[in-house]
């Protein structure tokens, strides 16, 4: 058998802050880090193919195709990376940092949210990039899209849910069941809805559909903590990804550990061995075979914490039956 | 992080190929392994000078006949500079070189050139009234094209004003840096946002160039946070007759403002007056951030946009260490706030960079060009340069 986990050669030098599969390709992985850099690794031959240097630290990326991507970070301005030519185009500013940039498929459009509390829409080709801008109430913390859903996770525990096609309001607002600020968020593959972690070591499972019998099913459980000595050490639950044909998901938290859960029979199937730094992201590929995690330090004790931290770390993981639900049958 | 990487210091990088490297021991490992291999034999010497002197001696090759350095950007492959690690480079070369980090790093200028450890003695009198009209003339002639010298911006900072007047008069056109929301195409309710199928044609949103082209009021202007030529070569310490206060350069970051005076404005960029004059952008109402009135060195404390959502952890029921407590601001948020992160908001504005190459094309494509280049170049080298070691 093959060692299941590898560790990826040269990453960055800063804490990462998202991870990427290409949407063609589980051997290629697009990872944006506070070192102001955006990465593509080729994890066959396990080396850094492209680097892309930045103003200032990049807090996320995502691909379009399989030879675009986009990034966005403290510079507040949105990019695309050619990944062949590796060129790189500036397409618009926001007014404050760009925490979240993601693709729609459905909108055909590049979304990015960002601490000055807009989201905007982008098309590059356009000869002014920027489509359209959308005020929220709060800082926008997470954004993910499914289908034609694009969830918003503010500050202040916000959440706003859009149908891209229709941006003049929100299709729903709710404020999150998660009682601290969130700090994850990742859509259902099946697109009935998404979960949501806070720093308080707990995950909430949500449905889209608004009526009382599907809303009954939401829920939250507490996880990424330890008791020592009777008290509970509570972690951040920092990152969470949605396995794309099994629908189970994964949970990385500061206490370096990574879970897998089964979010219908609400049990945990996997708990991996620690990493040697929090875990800061998480992905899967596309095709479900690989999930990727980046472990490095993510300011939850702030620049004190930076002292001791251990450096960056990137793995790659091959999975296994741990991500499947018991008794899944294909199709 | 196990290292503390300063920012403002430049990591070592290789003369030749233009890499960097965590640490010069590594830098003289590359070195050794890609510049200072000799083709003919496995040997690999320490400096370019020994490379020829061993291929002369054990190859027997004629000194003009020598192999020129391997793996090395053009221009940079021949045996006349003695390079070892970081030692040897040229002083002109590291000038430039830092100057071009400042800009992809977005630093202003002279922030990295001259490392805050190694400040020189700055000449902290008062000036005379004379001097202080001198430079006023001077720094008048110099702005040429602006001669609309605001009010003094603020009363709570008179005598910091009155000393530090070069850069009041640079900064004070602009009285809020314009990073509006650009005005946004109207797209009528229940259509979707989705993209044509084809782009639209150029000007298909005419009253919406993301930032204001560049006026003609400002001729030469370089793109970019540092023009070349404000950046002091390093090597060539400006005599002390010429340090900061005075005189100043319009725009130029004043590299040590002296004690007690501090400028009443971010360190202003070049660009504030072109985008005063030029209005084809009016702010949003929307969104109207305030002046940062910061230095990028001192980031501002976070502060929530709108108090009323502000939010208080909950007691927790039993004895918990919860290892992030802050109700509202994220990890990130805080984190962007560190001076090793810390992206001043007033530099948005200072770079071109921020247009869309379409528009750029349209606006001024020579300047497009320019702006563009530099991330694209650095792209490709960094493609070469990458199976290196």
């Amino acid at each position: 058998m093959t060692e299941p986990q590898q560790e990826i050669k040269a990453p960055p030098f800063d804490s990462i802050s998202s991870l990427q599969f290409s949407p063609a390709s589980s051997n290629l992985l697009l990872v944006s880090a506070w070192d102001s850099t955006v990465r593509l690794y080729d994890i066959a031959a396990n080396e850094e193919k492209t680097k892309f240097d930045h103003r200032a630290a990049v807090l996320s990326t995502t691909f379009s195709d399989a030879s675009h991507a986009y990034s966005g970070g403290l510079d507040a301005s949105l990019r695309e990376l050619e990944l062949e030519s590796e060129k790189i185009h500036a397409l618009g500013q926001h007014d404050d940092a760009i925490s979240s940039v993601r693709y729609s498929s459905e909108a055909n459009a590049i979304v990015t949210g960002s601490w000055d509390r807009t989201v905007r829409f982008w098309d590059p080709r356009a000869a002014t990039a920027q489509q359209s801008s959308h005020q929220l109430p709060e800082r926008v913390y997470f954004m993910d899209t499914v289908g034609h859903r694009l969830v918003i996770a503010l500050a202040s525990r916000l959440f706003h849910i859009f149908d891209v096609r229709k941006m003049d309001t929100p299709e729903q607002t709710r404020e999150s069941s998660l009682k601290f600020l969130t700090r994850a968020l990742a859509c259902m593959s099946d697109g009935q809805g998404y979960a949501t972690a806070s720093v308080e070591g707990r995950i909430a499972v949500e449905y889209f559909d608004p009526s009382p019998a599907i809303q009954e099913k939401k829920y939250a459980f507490k996880c990424h903590r330890q008791t020592i000595d009777d008290v509970d050490h509570v972690w951040p639950v920092n990152a969470l990804a949605f396995h794309p044909t099994y629908n189970t998901f994964a949970s990385g938290g500061s206490d370096t550990t990574v879970s897998i859960w089964d979010h219908k029979v609400k049990k945990r199937l996997r708990q991996y061995t620690r990493y040697n730094a929090p875990v800061a992201a998480l992905a899967f590929s596309a095709d479900g075979a690989r999930l990727a995690i980046g472990a490095s330090y993510t300011w939850d004790a702030g620049e004190e914490g930076a002292r001791t931290a251990e450096r960056p770390s990137l793995f790659v993981r091959e999975l296994g039956e741990e991500v499947k639900p018991k008794g899944w049958s294909a199709g | 992080m196990a290292k503390k990487k300063n920012k403002q210091v430049l990591r070592p990088w290789c003369w030749y190929c233009e890499r960097e490297f965590e640490d010069e021991k590594v830098l003289m490992q590359h070195q050794k392994a890609k510049h200072f291999k000799c083709g003919m034999c496995p040997r690999r010497l320490n400096t370019a000078g020994g490379l020829a002197v061993h291929i002369q001696q054990v190859h027997k090759l004629e000194p003009e006949n020598l192999p020129r350095i391997e793996n090395a950007l053009p221009g940079r492959d021949g045996y006349e500079v003695e390079i070892f690690g970081m030692e040897g480079i040229p002083a002109p070369d590291v000038a430039d070189y830092k100057r071009r980090k400042e800009i992809e790093l977005g630093l202003t200028a002279g922030s990295i050139t001259q490392p805050p450890a190694k400040r020189p003695k700055t000449e902290n009198r008062p000036l005379s009234e004379e001097e202080l009209r001198a430079q006023l003339e001077a720094h008048k002639a110099l702005m040429g094209a602006h001669e609309t010298p605001a009010p003094a911006p603020s009363d709570t900072n008179q005598s910091a004003v009155y000393a530090a007047t070069p850069q009041t008069y640079v900064a004070s056109p602009a009285p809020a840096p314009p990073v509006s929301v650009p005005p946004v195409p109207v797209i009528p309710p229940g259509a979707p946002p989705a993209f044509p199928g084809l782009p639209p044609p150029p000007g298909a949103f005419p009253g919406a160039p993301p930032f204001p082209p560049q006026l003609p009021g400002m001729p030469g202007m370089p793109p970019g946070p540092s023009p070349p030529g404000f950046t002091m070569p390093p090597g060539f310490p400006p005599p002390p007759g010429m340090m900061p206060p005075f005189p100043r350069l319009p725009g130029m970051v004043p590299l040590f403002p002296p004690p007690g005076v501090t400028p009443p404005f971010p360190l202003p960029s070049m660009t504030p007056p072109v985008i005063a004059d030029s209005t084809p952008a009016p702010p949003s109402s929307s969104v109207t951030p305030a002046p940062v009135l910061a230095q990028p060195l001192a980031p501002p404390q976070l502060s929530l946009p709108d108090p009323s959502l502000a939010q208080t952890n909950p007691e927790l029921k039993k004895k918990t260490v919860l290892k992030y407590s802050e109700p509202n601001f994220s990890p990130d948020e805080v984190r962007a706030r560190h001076p090793k992160y810390y992206f001043a908001k007033d530099m948005l504005v200072s770079i071109p960079e921020a247009k869309t190459d379409a528009a750029l094309a349209q606006d001024a494509p020579e300047v497009g060009a320019i702006a563009v280049a530099p991330e694209e170049a650095r792209g490709k080298k960094r493609a070469r340069a990458e199976d290196f070691l």
